[in-house]
């Protein structure tokens, strides 16, 4: 393994650091932007639970990216993770909640068009009914978890020092699960398309255990992702707290639970042959967008208190449905061109 | 996390129980008042007077040791981000009901004001109304932390007594006026009444804001 492979992963681990930058402030912004839980403890349970839910149960979400497309240069790898932090890059500007999920899926279309690869309709169609599929879900979650706190409140007459004292933990406790549960589902997005072009082999941690060459590589993405949570994410966290979103820190635990749970949903490999052998539903393993899950959840708890249907922003999110992807897709294959004609790099066998 | 988990408990059981005994201080100092005024009007300052007195000084001290420790914890522990300033207005104004029971006793003992007798049954009336007002005030005030749903209840009786010690100190007044007093003994009755009646008031002000602090928490 020589640099230039580093210098391949550099996309991905860009990439990384901007999901940690930015969506770390969906899962501990409230607590953190309300002062109940420190920046410190923050980043540090983020970045250990992120690595954890990447490293165990990254798996998942990744290989349905893997079925959608297989991207099998290290070049065209890059150029993918580049045009979707691109993309990602271009949809801030614009003020359009970021998803990483969308941009990476449409850089892998445009990847498959590139080489000539089929895209499976079937996977596509899956992904993007979960695009849909996830803020509602979230919104459905945050509105039955709302009815049952509010219920444990009454019934159980928990003071309101106690009750600050639970949120405290509480936040803690679903920033950790948040944590796991986005670097399971969305280690997909960093390092999914290097997968299948990585040459990193398998690793023995001391005689512990040992991980395969994708844990391997999501591992690095993870460290990535903690590194943005520690350099980047300490603004965007504040700003959650106190200026876009202003939530109580319980009603910030409800969301944050909902958005966490959701992404699990699409992440849990054990969950999802739980539901099989029991003959019961069960979710595709897809990379969801957290920032969409947890507006999501926000606006179903709003709904529920009787706010207005924010239709601007449902129509950002669904504008970045359409926009991102082919953004992305546009934006690769043009790259992907220059790449392989100018520079003459193989991008694609 | 273990120990984040049991430092986090005492903190928030020692802040507890200090909002507790602040909750208990204001209730002692309304029955305290309500009593004083008895003693007053059947024997002057009267040693068992001066005694009472002395008593609402000491809660009055306690109550304000007290409310510093609430403050100093809420920050040096970081407790109730999201509302400390709620808390903390909430102590201050439970905090200044005290401080009025205090001078409106310290009144008394200092002024030792002539009460003809037929103003004693209105005046012992006012008294109990106010101290009453400021009682329900403290129990909204405790029901806050506690039990919200039970801050509307004793709000409603609050504006019940604020009413009633209008009504009581307004016919009071009248009373004093049409009656031949001399005028600075008239004066001296009328600073009593009000500063009895302005507890009440009081007690009715910061309800008003403890309800926006409960609808702002309502969940």
């Amino acid at each position: 393994m020589d640099l230039t492979f580093w210098f391949y992963l550099s996309s991905g681990l860009f990439l990384g650091w901007s999901l940690g930058a930015s969506d770390a402030a969906n899962i501990f912004g409230t607590a953190v932007g309300t002062k109940m839980v420190k920046f410190r403890t923050a980043a540090v349970i983020s970045s250990v639970f992120i690595i954890i839910g990447a490293v165990y149960a990254g798996s998942g979400a990744s290989q349905t990216l893997g079925t959608l497309g297989s991207v099998n240069t290290l070049a065209g790898a890059f150029m993918a993770a580049l045009a979707a932090a691109l993309t990602i890059y271009w949809t801030v500007k614009l003020s359009l909640p970021v998803s990483t999920s969308q941009a990476i899926v449409g850089a892998i279309i445009g990847w498959n068009l590139f080489a000539g690869k089929p895209t499976d309709v079937t996977v596509l169609s899956k992904i993007v009914g979960t695009w849909v599929f996830c803020p509602i879900l979230a919104g459905i979650i945050a509105v039955l978890l709302y009815f049952l706190i509010r219920l444990i409140i009454r019934r159980c007459r928990i003071t309101l020092i106690r009750q600050d004292c639970y949120t405290r933990i509480g936040l803690i406790l679903a920033g950790a699960f948040g944590a796991y549960a986005l670097g399971a589902n969305n280690i997909a997005n960093v390092m999914g398309v290097f997968v299948a072009s990585s040459p990193l082999q398998a690793a023995t941690v001391g005689s512990l255990f040992t991980l395969s060459p994708a844990q391997v590589l999501f591992f690095i993405g993870g460290i990535a992702i903690s590194v943005g949570v520690f350099t980047y994410s300490r603004g965007l966290m504040t700003t959650v707290g106190n200026g876009i979103v202003r939530m109580s820190p319980l009603m910030a635990w409800v969301a944050v639970v909902s958005q966490a749970l959701v992404l699990y949903l699409f992440a849990s490999q054990n969950l999802q042959h739980f539901l099989i052998s029991h003959n019961l539903p069960s979710f595709p393993l897809v990379p969801v967008s957290s920032s969409q899950a947890i507006i999501g959840a926000v606006m179903g708890i709003g709904i529920l208190k009787g706010s207005s249907i924010n239709w601007n922003l449902i129509g950002r999110i669904a504008v970045g449905w359409i926009l991102t992807p082919i953004a992305a897709a546009l934006l690769c294959y043009i790259s992907l061109f220059f790449l392989q004609n100018v520079f003459n790099l193989e991008v694609c066998r | 996390m273990f120990h984040l988990h049991l430092s986090l408990f005492a903190k928030t059981k020692a802040l507890e129980s200090d909002i507790d005994n602040f909750h208990n201080k204001l209730i002692n100092a309304s029955m305290t008042f309500g009593k004083a005024v008895d003693v007053y009007l059947k024997e002057g300052k009267s040693e068992k007077f001066k005694k009472i007195s002395r008593q609402i000084k000491k809660i009055e001290h306690e109550a304000d040791a007290l409310r510093r420790s609430i403050e100093n914890q809420l920050y040096s522990n970081n407790l109730l981000p999201d509302l400390r300033a709620d808390v903390l207005q909430l102590t201050e104004n439970l905090d200044r009901i005290i401080n009025k029971f205090d001078e409106a006793t310290y009144m008394f003992y200092v002024e030792q004001p002539e009460i003809p007798e037929e103003y004693h049954a209105g005046i012992k009336d006012l008294g109990r109304l106010s101290a009453d007002c400021a009682e329900n005030m403290g129990m909204a005030s405790r029901s806050f932390f506690r039990d919200m749903a039970s801050v509307r209840d004793y709000s409603q009786k609050v504006y019940f007594t604020e009413h009633e010690s209008d009504v009581c100190s307004r016919q009071l007044l009248e009373k004093v006026f049409d009656s031949d007093m001399p005028l600075a003994n008239k004066l001296q009755l009328k600073q009593f009444i009000n500063e009895i009646a302005d507890i009440a008031d009081t007690a009715e002000d910061f309800i008003d804001e403890l309800l926006i602090f409960t609808i702002k928490r309502s969940i």
